[in-house]
């Protein structure tokens, strides 16, 4: 193992429960019934990561009182972390949102209205918005939280209503990099194997990830896997701080923040040089390209282009400890092992480069052919239970439309309008605002109404000061649906109580490909509404404002449906039959009767029921396996390409050079700033503040210090500590410990408190591919302000 | 084990006294429920620990392994080199927090993510009958 508890311990000895002292807890606390002591147990999956655990509510008196893993499910096994086991506690809360709230100016109280009038204003604000000042002066802003349902009835009615692809979630600032990845790299977005890869992997490659916190159920099969083969199975943990999932590293690579590109091709040259590459695989399935014009090169030319990344040089701009030698037996084990799997999240997608770091991750795998056989795969961790299904697949991002169609080709436009039953043209041509120009928009005063769905930008935006100034205009009508107030809500005119997770119907798509359907078990509070319910009735409203028929059309199939069931089962058809036919994401045999009979759901392609009801493709692109590589086939090998963004059907290895970070640090920014999550919450905390055992267990943002930054700038553990780049500051506690690389301060970003909100710190710069910006680097300076100080828990009541 | 506490509360009091002086209320976001003239969600309370030695309500935001460092420091190392400490399952999962703390947990808890070893536990028995806590061995098949 990388590392033993005593060195463990050594390194997080200096903490002090000084760091940690705080004072009372914003929250009730109330008793809760036993597990065992429940009336029914309704199946359905878990509200936070992306993992998709399934798992069972357990319900008593209508009440949603405990949650238990469901053994028989291929994602968790059975287990569950601390807050999938604790959601629950959210349901019944008593700050949930149960009445509409309107004010007409940002500065005013709200007052409680009645939906009629809530609808009522929420279409006349829009509708004219769109009259005076075009259909683009309206928006939409989403969640990779949200049901499927939720995404594909908000965008329709966006664009094919209100005619603008001002259609945005939150899924561009966590997945946005890598979609561009595995579009350029494979032809065809989202991973091609599954966690079932894990149990025949024999080597892993984690980088830019700290699954242990962010993805704890997945990481535990890691666990368990590296834990039962000690000497069969590699892990190699590729990170600038050391973290809880270091523990299971053979071999722990830290280096600068931002310098791992260099590490990537560092590793491609070692295969090519040392001819550890598959050359059949290479010669049958991939080709070499470069540049913008995705010019085709040969061998030679990418054997050329790695000489500038000999692990010598490599190692010289990366500095931390990494030397020759490691990059030489990380490319050793990557490429020998008879199963390699590469796992990423945020690290490597939160990047200016970001696609070009998914693609050299992808190229080592297109390389060795450690794609597609048991146990091998380059897989992107999903951040949220829904970004690949809702959004990724749905349509919820500006350039996109349900069924991984791209706005800007009218073929793929059209066949969207025919299944709407809409006029041929109604969806403009050109894509909307992604999700920092939507923001950019709203300061320039260019968008004048937005809704914003199941997420807080106010808090999750990067440089976030900066937008928040933009929300606070008062020409920017803002209407909020969510279940507790948040720092958005704040910024709102308009806030509209939803129901929460179990309390009505829909669809999640996790990580791997993997659609499973959690059914209402319990009402939502009295008051609250499900989103499906309140966009159709606010689309019905719309219609009338703007007396536009289209827009009534948009929602007609879905009239008098009932709320907590008939109604999303009537979207999901519609978008399951209609909208993914003869797509890479076919989920037509993933109906609600399939999914409601599946422990955990289905893996698209899936174009039949009977196939669907086989659990659907563990792997694509492999004949005998994924239906579609058997219907696309044009030769007799045994893996298809077939996916939508490569016209050859070939998997393209990149040459990609070594960037640096947009914001490097300077002699007045002396440090990388990185932020990330911590594993008792989730986000911005507005649902894990308010769980007790959650709160406690992490009650505030801390910033981590290495301890020989802290020793020269007289930091002890607890100080507070001023974190400030060009565009804000906080200052939070310091907690001294050996985990981020020296010159590098790390903090978790949950933290609702002003002081210790780090995204008013970071930077907005972004991929200029797939627009998700650089959360994880940026410069700052820091400095000890005081010694320890009274903390106090924050949340938006 | 009883001096361990002592000293580790002490220390706590130690650090609020001569750090903080006063102690002051948790702070709460401006309520969008107090601008409609309604009163403040929800209530802060001070609840009585059971199951635990009592602890200030600062005190129970510290990590519960930061003292059990001290308190018990067999359990702690226990805990931290099983596949529970490497998975980061952490104490309040099975244990609880302050109020509704168990010093034995009941096999309710173990069921949340071990549902299936129901099916293998004797009449009678707890989990940890077979499989000692809190580092949980399983024998190899």
């Amino acid at each position: 193992m990388g590392l033993s508890r005593r060195e463990f311990l050594k390194r997080t000895a200096a903490l002090t429960a000084a760091s940690y002292v705080g004072l009372e807890l914003p929250f009730t606390l109330h008793k809760e019934a036993s597990a065992a002591d429940v009336d029914k147990w309704v199946r359905g999956s878990c509200r936070l990561c992306g993992v998709g655990c399934r798992l069972d509510l357990g319900v008593k008196n209508g009440r949603g009182v405990a949650l238990r893993g469901v053994p028989e499910s291929r994602t968790n096994l059975g287990y569950l972390c601390m807050k999938g086991m604790l959601f629950y506690k959210v349901m019944g809360h008593p700050e949930r949102l149960t009445k509409p709230l309107y004010r007409e100016k940002k500065d005013q109280p709200f007052k409680e209205i009645s939906w009629d009038e809530a609808l009522d204003i929420a279409a006349k604000k829009f509708a004219g918005a769109v009259t005076a000042y075009g259909n683009d002066s309206v928006a939409y802003y989403g969640s990779g939280q949200a049901l499927t349902e939720e995404t594909y009835i908000f965008q329709k009615v966006m664009r094919g209503g209100l005619k603008t692809n001002n259609v945005e979630g939150n899924p561009r600032l966590c997945m946005a990099s890598a979609v561009g990845g595995y579009l350029t790299s494979f032809g065809a977005d989202e991973p091609i194997g599954s966690y079932a890869d894990i149990e025949k992997a024999h080597c892993f490659f984690i980088i830019g990830s700290n699954m242990a916190e962010a993805h704890p159920v997945i990481f535990r099969r890691l666990m368990r896997r590296k834990l039962d083969n000690p000497d069969k199975v590699k892990v190699i943990n590729v990170d600038p701080r050391v973290s809880p999932t270091s523990r299971i590293a053979d071999m722990h690579m830290q280096f600068k923040p931002g310098t791992d590109l260099a590490i990537l091709n560092a590793m491609a040259y070692v295969i090519i040089n040392e001819k550890l590459y598959d050359e059949k695989f290479i010669n049958d399935y991939a080709v070499f390209r470069m540049g913008k014009e995705k010019k085709q090169v040969d061998f030679a030319a990418y054997k050329k282009f790695l000489e500038d990344y000999t692990p010598e040089k490599a190692a010289a701009i990366c500095g931390g400890n990494i030397t020759p030698e490691k990059i030489r037996t990380a490319a050793h084990w990557f490429a020998k092992s008879p199963a390699t799997m590469s796992l990423w999240t945020m690290g490597i997608n939160q990047r200016k480069r970001g696609v070009w770091a998914n693609n050299l991750i992808h190229n080592l795998h297109i390389l060795t052919g450690q794609l597609l056989k048991p146990g091998a795969d380059s897989f992107s961790l999903t951040g949220q239970p829904n970004a690949c299904g809702g959004v990724r697949e749905g349509g919820g991002l500006c350039h996109i439309l349900p069924g991984h169609r791209l706005v800007k080709i009218e073929k793929l436009r059209n066949q969207v309008e025919e299944a709407w039953g809409i006029p041929k043209g109604r969806i403009p041509p050109k894509p909307g605002y992604h999700t920092v120009a939507m923001f950019e928009a709203i300061n320039a005063g260019k968008i004048k109404a937005i809704w914003i769905n199941c997420t807080s930008p106010a808090q999750s935006l990067p440089n976030a000061d900066k937008y928040r100034k933009g929300m606070s205009r008062e020409d920017c009508f803002i209407v909020v649906t969510d279940i507790f107030p948040t720092k958005t809500t704040e910024l709102a005119n308009l806030v509209l109580p939803t129901a929460f997770h179990f309390e009505k119907t829909g669809v999640y798509g996790c990580t791997e490909r993997r659609s499973q359907l959690t059914p209402k078990a319990i009402d939502p509070p009295k008051g609250a509404k499900p989103e499906v319910w309140i966009v159709r009735e606010w689309a019905l409203r719309l219609a009338k404002e703007l007396n536009d028929p289209v827009i009534k059309q948009c929602v007609a199939p879905f009239i008098g449906k009932e709320e907590g069931y008939e109604l999303p089962k009537a979207i999901w058809d519609e978008y399951s039959q209609k909208l993914t036919k003869n797509r890479d994401n076919d989920l037509r045999g993933a109906t609600y009767e399939v999914l409601k009979s599946m422990p955990d759901g289905v893996q698209w392609p899936a174009p039949t029921e009977a196939f669907a009801k086989t659990g659907g493709t563990v792997k694509k692109f492999v004949r005998g396996i994924d239906p579609l590589a058997d219907k696309e086939a044009k030769d007799d090998k045994p893996y298809q390409f077939y996916g939508p963004a490569h016209k050859d059907r070939k998997l393209w290895i990149w040459l990609r050079p070594y960037k640096g970070p947009a914001e490097a640090p300077d002699a007045e920014y002396p440090f990388y700033l990185s932020t990330g999550r911590i594993i008792d919450h989730w986000h911005t905390t507005s649902m894990t503040g308010r769980i007790p055992e959650l709160m406690r267990a992490n009650p505030y943002a801390y910033v981590e210090v290495n301890p020989a930054d802290a020793k020269r700038l007289g930091i002890k553990p607890g100080d507070m500590v001023e974190v400030e780049s060009r565009r804000g500051k906080n200052v939070l506690p310091a907690k001294v410990y050996e985990g981020p690389i020296e010159g590098m301060v790390f903090v978790y970003w949950h933290d609702m408190h002003e002081d210790r909100m780090i995204n008013r710190v970071t930077k907005d710069a972004y991929d200029p591919g797939s627009k998700e910006p650089e959360f994880k680097i940026c410069a700052c300076r820091i400095k000890r302000v005081s010694g320890p100080k009274p903390l106090k828990p924050y949340i938006v009541t | 084990m009883k001096r361990r506490w002592k000293f580790c509360f002490l220390a706590f009091v130690w650090v609020g006294v001569i750090s903080f002086g006063t102690l002051s209320f948790a702070e709460k976001g401006p309520s969008i429920l107090n601008k409609v003239g309604k009163a403040a969600g929800a209530a802060i309370k001070a609840v009585k620990t059971e199951g635990h030695p009592e602890v200030s309500e600062q005190e129970k935001l510290t990590p519960c392994f930061e003292c059990h460092k001290e308190a018990t420091p067999d359990i702690e190392k226990e805990w931290y080199n099983s596949g529970h400490g490497i998975a980061n399952v952490k104490c309040y999962q099975c244990h609880g927090t302050f109020e509704n703390m168990k010093k034995v947990p009941s096999d309710d808890n173990c069921y949340v993510c071990h549902a299936n070893a129901k099916n293998h536990t004797k009449p009678g028995k707890t989990c940890w009958a077979c499989h000692p806590a809190h580092n949980f061995p399983v024998k190899k098949k």
